[in-house]
């Protein structure tokens, strides 16, 4: 390894789909939040129905927020149920102001944003992915069938049980297999679920809506998606801060990266 | 580590701070503009295609919720509602060749359409209900529309708080749909005055408030720029997509 060379590692069109997907992301959850809101509760289901509610948010009372999770209920006040209103109050209102678009209780432009920046995310994802076919950017980022024995080496590494990672490139097993699931699973679906809440997507296309269980489940479907990629989000961010932040942000800004301890043997 | 620390509370302080920044773009006549091409993008790749999925008569929602005033306040309305809505005339104008007044009667004695098909809310629920009544295009082809005419307006007997009417809209070519329908008819019986009485539309393939309640009117235009504030419906003018497919 030759730690401190300075290597070109992110091309333009990864570095520009990466941060317009990183605004978009921000744009979709929180808006996406503002949506949640108008009907606060998640049912595994076509049409709406209370016994099958998997999750509510509620404000049983003045000053108490409520979250039910299958079927069993905690008092969540200040931050789910009953929080801030965006214009200095409180109100019964499931997810706070602080985290929507727009602060205040605003299903027209939530749509709004929600349904803009779901096709630029939906345009990043297509470009990087199209642009990437037989590129070193996406090639060196999916997880491989080689990859696969390296899996449980590479974890065990993380929790010490392991004193060196096992061989690998740019990226280690486990960074390949998050990216190729965001990429191939959770984009996609999340985008699919999204598309079979639409009436008319339903009637031109009804095999989605009826692959997620329904209109109401792939509400659901759709929330746990959204979930899940904020973990991944979270577990992104948290890397990129451990591992040298200003060298991580700087290469995803001008494309050099300087070669590190944390890099992995072979590059 | 305290560098990681104070990194990662950065971080979280800059994430908070994006609701902000989002409700001043929001108000930005400019990038609401920019947020407003997504619509035209729908109604192209996705428009109005093939059939709403048809339900069975066990799969019909026991409480269909109501998302509107109980009932219309206007005073012809409560008017025709204690007459039992004898007294009722659906107008049908605006550029067609036949104008039409057509009583509860004359409609009932159209060719009747039913469909059992869900109703999709724009704030995210969900409900099946079963609807019959004179299609759209049937009423169509009674009024003749003349060349030039692109757009079906209705307006109904609602007014908001502030005495604002409420209205909807369709392109022709939406409401020659086979689902979109003119319903008299609501689970078999006559619709309740809570759920759009005499004469309410249905529209399927479309988010709920496309489907207006208490149809008096329908007009038949070239543009909707002069009726109200131009958007094509009553919540289309208070910011809500004119193309409700999504």
């Amino acid at each position: 390894m030759q730690t401190g060379k300075v290597v070109y590692r992110h091309s333009a069109v990864t570095r520009l789909t990466h941060w317009l997907f990183f605004i978009a992301f921000l744009a979709l959850v929180s808006s996406g939040l503002q949506i949640f809101n108008a009907a606060p509760y998640l049912d595994a289901s076509d049409k709406t129905d209370p016994a099958r509610r998997v999750l509510q948010i509620s404000s049983p009372r003045e000053n108490v927020g409520a979250t039910t999770v299958f079927g069993r209920t905690f008092t969540t006040t200040g931050w789910l149920g009953w929080t801030d209103d965006g214009m200095g109050g409180k109100t019964d209102r499931a997810f706070p102001g602080w985290i929507t678009i727009p602060s205040y209780q605003d299903l027209a432009d939530g749509r709004r944003w929600h349904l803009f920046f779901a096709w630029v995310m939906v345009f990043c994802g297509v470009a990087y992915l199209i642009w990437g076919i037989g590129r070193h950017d996406l090639r060196e980022l999916l997880l491989r069938p080689s990859d696969v024995k390296k899996l449980l080496p590479m974890q065990l590494y993380y929790l010490r049980l392991r004193k060196e990672p096992p061989a690998h490139g740019k990226y280690n097993p486990l960074q390949k297999l998050a990216y190729t699931m965001v990429l191939f699973v959770f984009a996609p679906l999340i985008v699919l679920s999204g598309l079979a809440l639409s009436p008319s997507f339903d009637a031109a296309v009804p095999w989605v809506t009826v692959l997620f269980g329904g209109r109401q489940f792939a509400r659901l479907w759709h929330f746990v998606l959204m979930i899940a990629l904020c973990g991944f989000f979270a577990m992104h961010v948290m890397l990129v801060i451990t591992t040298g932040f200003r060298n991580h942000i700087t290469s995803m800004i001008t494309g050099r990266y300087k070669l590190g301890a944390h890099d992995g043997v072979g590059i | 580590m305290k560098r990681k620390l104070f990194i990662a509370t950065s971080l979280s302080a800059a994430l908070a701070g994006c609701g902000a920044v989002g409700t001043k773009l929001t108000g930005n006549q400019g990038f609401q503009s920019v947020l407003h091409t997504a619509e035209d993008l729908n109604l192209k790749l996705i428009g109005t295609h093939g059939l709403a999925h048809e339900y069975s008569l066990g799969e019909i929602s026991g409480d269909f919720p109501i998302n509107s005033f109980d009932t219309p306040s206007d005073a012809l309305y409560k008017h025709l509602a204690r007459a039992a809505f004898r007294p009722f005339r659906l107008i049908v104008d605006g550029m067609v060749d036949r104008p039409q007044r057509l009583s509860l009667a004359q409609l009932a004695a159209m060719p009747q359409a039913a469909q059992i098909t869900r109703h999709d809310c724009v704030e995210g629920w969900s409900a099946i209900a079963q609807w019959s009544g004179v299609t759209l295009s049937d009423m169509l082809a009674l009024t003749g529309p003349r060349a030039g005419a692109h757009y079906v307006v209705f307006h109904t007997f609602d007014r908001d708080a502030n005495g604002l009417p409420y209205y909807e809209s369709l392109s022709l070519a939406q409401a020659m749909h086979p689902q979109a329908l003119l319903a008299l008819r609501q689970n078999g019986a006559p619709i309740p005055a809570d759920r759009g009485a005499p004469v309410r539309l249905k529209v399927p393939t479309q988010l709920g408030y496309k489907s207006a309640k208490w149809v008096r009117h329908i007009e038949v235009v070239a543009s909707l720029d002069h009726l109200f504030a131009g958007k094509g419906g009553y919540w289309e003018d208070q910011g809500y997509e004119w193309y409700a497919g999504i």
